[in-house]
């Protein structure tokens, strides 16, 4: 039986490797999620931002002198963002970098936003994180803030009617492609069907995740949305896209023990791929048998299909060709690490490389996008002894 | 019977708050802590004399920690609570007479001022 890798149940001893996530107190995906908002954190240069006290919620904090306050929220941000990263008591570490947050945001009215709360509060949750319980609290709070956008939204005459939108859109962003579509459709209209669209899809949402059947909807559902506001404002709301996408792991299903990929031992060019993968498979999530040794049998895949393509057996679940590749580099949290680290350092709003980025990645990683995947996937599996520059290579 | 964690209780407590101030929202102007994303747009335009010196950009800046004229993606009140805040509070001693004009989402403009008649 394959031992288990990232249950927090089975601590391994955490390593100082930035890029690895098994064998802390946080299962995998967690971890991923804290880091990456860590990484963005640290790139979009917010300790900088992190105030004194200036009318506080809490009255109180004006005791403080500003400048005490600012740089012990300054340390304790950057020791703790830090201490994340290097997998050093992770739990503590995104509890105290989420509370560095919120009480730069009880502490001042001019810091206040709703994307450093939300922020702030998925770090303290994942530092509250239990194993026996799950992730619920990270859950629960995606479904608070849906309702409430939802909520605020829709009790608000000037969302019904399309007023807020079309204000937005033509006077304040001056949206190309909007003012395009108005040049069709009478303007009142399209902005009432943006103001509606947003509406259905916030409320919608908080009613997705508390079904976990439905998890799989809404993840896709939330990344559209908040991706398309992108795309529509050229703005990551300061923290907002960052720490709302990467909270979407939450929803996952991470693997607790390493999986089997099934691959041709034969082939040169599937052993160098094969060699490559597991260059960046640090938590070594992947376990990869030849077709030969029969490791697929169990779960039914025989020589002769696995000397087409390539299988990745996560349980009951199987993915194969196209899919199975995009199955290890979901499962591989530098994956994560690194498209974070990409597009939160295009710092600036309306940073088309940011944008390049996550269209391309959307693209790929979607379901509209697979047939194209295994299409490519089949050419280069047909080719694959040619591509291989070992003579030895059996041919079927 | 299971019992509830301190981590769970603190967790749960956190989404509690949150879920009254979506309730407390509906009572008031102002949007704390209740997800008002992006729910409303405030463009305001500000006037201070202290002494019957206007102030300048900057010193509109430093005073509020908000430009002189501004784009807000939330509610006036959000602006008025800072504006009225410091003028309560750090400023009380200066006497500044203070006029904020300001437009929700496009709409015909508003004014508000301080001290208030």
């Amino acid at each position: 039986m394959a031992a288990a890798i990232s249950h927090p149940e089975n601590l391994a001893k955490p390593s100082w490797n930035p890029l690895r996530c098994a064998g802390t107190a946080l299962p995998a995906n967690l971890l991923v999620m804290a880091k990456t908002i860590a990484i963005a954190l640290l790139l979009t240069n917010h300790v900088k931002l992190l105030p004194r006290p200036f009318l506080p919620f809490l009255p109180w904090l004006d005791r403080i002198p500003g400048i005490v306050f600012q740089d012990t929220l300054r340390v304790a941000f950057l020791v703790s963002a830090v201490a994340l990263l290097f997998n050093r008591s992770v739990r503590l570490s995104s509890f105290l970098l989420g509370m560095t947050m919120l009480a730069g945001v009880v502490a001042s009215k001019a810091y206040y936003g709703n994307n450093k709360t939300f922020t702030g509060l998925i770090l303290v949750l994942t530092g509250l994180y239990e194993p026996k319980r799950g992730p619920w609290l990270l859950r629960l709070q995606l479904v608070v803030v849906y309702f409430g956008a939802g909520l605020n939204k829709v009790l608000d005459p000037d969302w019904r009617t399309g007023v807020f939108f079309s204000n937005w859109a033509v006077n304040r962003l001056h949206q190309a492609a909007y003012l395009y579509l108005a040049s069709f459709v009478p303007s009142v209209l399209l902005a009432q069907i943006m103001s509606w669209f947003t509406i259905v899809t916030e409320l919608s949402l908080s009613g997705i995740f508390l079904v976990r059947r439905l998890f799989p909807l809404g993840i896709w559902l939330s990344i559209l949305l908040h991706s398309g506001m992108v795309f529509f404002t050229g703005s990551t709301f300061t923290m907002f896209f960052y720490a709302m996408t990467a909270s979407m792991l939450v929803f996952i299903s991470w693997p607790e023990s390493p999986l089997t990929v099934i691959y041709d031992g034969d082939c040169g060019f599937c052993t160098r791929t094969k060699q490559w993968f597991e260059r960046f498979d640090l938590d070594g999530l992947f376990h990869w048998r030849t077709y030969a040794s029969e490791a697929g049998i169990a779960s039914g895949i025989f020589a002769h299909d696995a000397a087409q393509r390539v299988y990745l057996i996560d349980g009951a679940r199987i993915y194969a060709g196209f899919r199975a590749f995009r199955m290890l580099v979901l499962y591989n949290p530098i994956s994560y690490l690194l498209v974070y680290a990409l597009v939160a350092s295009e710092g600036r709003d309306g940073s088309k490389l940011r944008e390049v980025t996550i269209g391309l990645l959307l693209l790929v990683f979607s379901p509209l996008f697979t047939p194209i995947g295994e299409a490519m996937y089949r050419w280069i599996a047909r080719n694959r002894y040619r591509l291989s520059a070992q003579p030895t290579c059996r041919v079927d | 019977m299971r019992t509830m964690s301190v981590r769970s209780g603190v967790g749960l407590a956190l989404l509690l708050f949150q879920v009254a101030m979506i309730v407390h929202a509906r009572f008031v102007p102002s949007r704390y802590f209740c997800w008002a994303l992006y729910d409303v747009q405030t463009e305001y335009s500000l006037r201070v004399e202290i002494n019957r010196r206007e102030l300048s950009a900057q010193e509109i800046l430093a005073r509020y920690h908000r430009p002189q004229h501004g784009n807000d993606n939330r509610s006036p009140q959000h602006v008025i609570d800072i504006l009225q805040g410091y003028e309560e509070t750090y400023g009380k001693n200066d006497h500044a007479a203070v006029e904020m004009r300001y437009r929700v989402n496009g709409k015909q403009e508003q004014i508000w001022r301080w001290p208030q008649q």
